[in-house]
């Protein structure tokens, strides 16, 4: 399978332009093989610190669902098997592999995992993408709300006395990412602005006409009426 | 001028997280339910363990708050040893109050529990003040949780013709637009309601299919709505699906949108409301937090005189829209 076909919502899931946006495709090259180390250590800290998502997922402990961080060039496949769970990084994934899948910008993610964003409201403004099995996405969405999620928190605690130092760290990055969303907003603002200004034109003769074909209409059946 | 009573602030709480997130922002009281379909939010990965009650129960009342248990679905005839457990447990769980529709499982609790405080869900569609004498003479029922029917002025009028029985409404949150325990739209179309599993537009019904032209929403089979791209989408619930009808397509029960009172409170409270309730167990943590803030800044500035303050809950409405509803009856 091509690269990026397992993406089956990607046309309309469209990344934002984001710092992590540039981040992803800096990380093309590099085989998701590579980064694995990573998901198995955020497996078992969620494992450690928080057994109650695993629980409650119990009754789809056989259906995968994939995870998809649409500004990263990679996916996340979750087995939810209480026994054997896995994290597993991968460049794609057939959709036939898994019960369901999760479109979403990577921060948006994070932010849902730690409960700081509600994933109905991102659903209903159409930020999050969900397709197959609905069931086990809101399970999952319940499952992980319910559990307090703090990533920070919960690696500082993993790392022990390297927490601290961690968190200085990771405090530090986050707001350094912060910076650069606003500059890559003002960016995104002025590439766009001239399109804008076509588009919102264009919105404006389209109501006129439309307003337009509405009384010739009317007046067409007024015509027949007499 | 007469000093306004303080209404309690009544919040959902889905998950312990959710509980702890609800108290902290300000809540007076939290509803629940328990895992399993003796409660109208029988949502996959949702609802608390009995453990898990008893510790929210400990963690609200070290803060002050109370905890409420809803188990406000119909027991199937013949076999309602689940809903009596329900009951007991709750009861052993120290809740304040248990939320309860049926009228044999009222019974029940009365007689089995007469120290437990019994309010009327609004599952029982109790709209008129004989309905409500009649659950508080037979059983002592001590609140009625008043379905989205009635207007302000018809709040207030029923208050003084039931009292004591308090009377809550809801504030925020979905809208039911049909008689509430008596919609028969879910079960039509997957052959599971709310009323009898807890659950309306079950999720293993539902499927969001993407397109080239926007997103497709199906229950049970059923295509009930179709979202173009940026348009903000609903819950897949056949009251707000979207139908063709004399070649339109257009929302013929309710279009997907949120109650919100923050511009009516004071007039809510002056209506003599004892409790304001806000809907959405189903909903995260954070929509929790921002909906109970904001309700505890607009009831707090009612009662000091103070200006209601602009708090903007756009962004977490179904639809991106709000309404008043019944309340105001706009549209008469």
């Amino acid at each position: 399978m091509a690269q990026g076909q397992a993406r089956t919502a990607a046309k309309t899931a469209t990344p934002p332009f984001s710092p992590v946006l540039l981040l992803g495709v800096a990380l093309k090259p590099v085989r998701p093989q590579l980064l694995q180390p990573i998901f198995d250590s955020m497996l078992g800290i969620i494992r450690r610190r928080h057994p109650d998502i695993l629980e409650r997922m119990a009754d789809y402990a056989d259906k995968p669902v994939c995870i998809d961080p649409t500004d990263l060039p990679f996916v996340i496949l979750l087995d939810p098997n209480p026994e054997e769970p896995r994290l597993t990084v991968r460049r794609e994934i057939d959709p036939a592999e898994v019960a369901a899948t999760i479109h979403g910008p990577l921060e948006m993610l994070i932010a849902l995992a730690e409960g700081k964003v509600d994933g109905d409201a991102l659903f209903f403004s159409r930020r999050l993408v969900i397709e197959g099995d609905t069931e086990v996405v809101v399970a999952l969405r319940n499952a992980i709300d319910g559990a307090g999620i703090d990533l920070i928190e919960d690696i500082s605690q993993h790392l022990g006395p390297l927490g601290r130092p961690f968190r200085g760290l990771a405090g530090a990055a986050i707001g350094l990412i912060g910076r650069l969303r606003d500059d890559f907003e003002m960016l995104r603002s002025s590439l766009i602005a001239p399109a804008v200004k076509d588009v919102d034109a264009q919105s404006a003769r389209i109501a006129a006409l439309e307003g337009e074909v509405k009384q010739l209409r009317k007046a067409a059946r007024r015509g027949g009426a007499a | 001028m007469t000093e306004l009573a303080r209404p309690e602030l009544v919040c959902p709480a889905g998950t312990p997280a959710a509980l702890k997130s609800a108290v902290d922002a300000g809540a007076d009281c939290v509803y629940v339910g328990f895992r399993d379909e003796t409660n109208a939010r029988n949502f996959p990965g949702l609802n608390f363990s009995r453990k898990e009650l008893g510790e929210g129960v400990a963690y609200a009342h070290a803060h002050g708050a109370k905890v409420l248990a809803a188990i406000n679905t119909f027991p199937r005839a013949g076999q309602p040893q689940l809903w009596h457990r329900a009951v007991d447990d709750a009861a052993k769980a120290k809740v304040d109050a248990v939320i309860l529709a049926d009228i044999g499982l009222i019974e029940y609790a009365a007689r089995t529990h007469p120290e437990l405080r019994l309010h009327l869900s609004v599952q029982a569609a109790a709209s008129n003040p004989d309905a409500i004498r009649f659950y508080a003479e037979r059983f002592g029922i001590k609140r009625v949780v008043l379905p989205r029917v009635l207007t302000v002025s018809e709040i207030a009028a029923i208050n003084p013709r039931i009292a004591p029985v308090e009377t809550e409404v809801f504030v925020f949150g979905g809208l039911c637009v049909m008689a509430e325990g008596r919609c028969a739209l879910s079960s039509y179309a997957t052959g599971q309601s709310p009323n009898m599993n807890g659950v309306c537009s079950p999720a293993g019904e539902v499927r969001y299919t993407e397109t080239p032209e926007g997103i497709t929403s199906e229950l049970g089979g059923f295509t009930i709505n179709k979202f173009a791209h940026n348009e903000p989408a609903g819950y897949p619930t056949l009251c707000k699906g979207r139908f063709i009808a004399n070649d339109k397509a257009s929302y013929l029960f309710e279009e997907p949108t949120s109650l919100n009172t923050l511009a009516i409170l004071p007039d809510l409270i002056r209506a003599g409301v004892t409790a304001f309730k806000i809907e959405g167990r189903q909903r995260g943590r954070a929509y929790v937090a921002a909906v109970v803030q904001a309700f505890r800044q607009g009831i707090d500035a009612v009662l000091a005189g103070r200006p209601l303050p602009d708090i903007d809950l756009d962004r977490i409405t179904e639809g991106g829209k709000q309404t008043t509803g019944a309340y105001e009856k706009a549209w008469r």
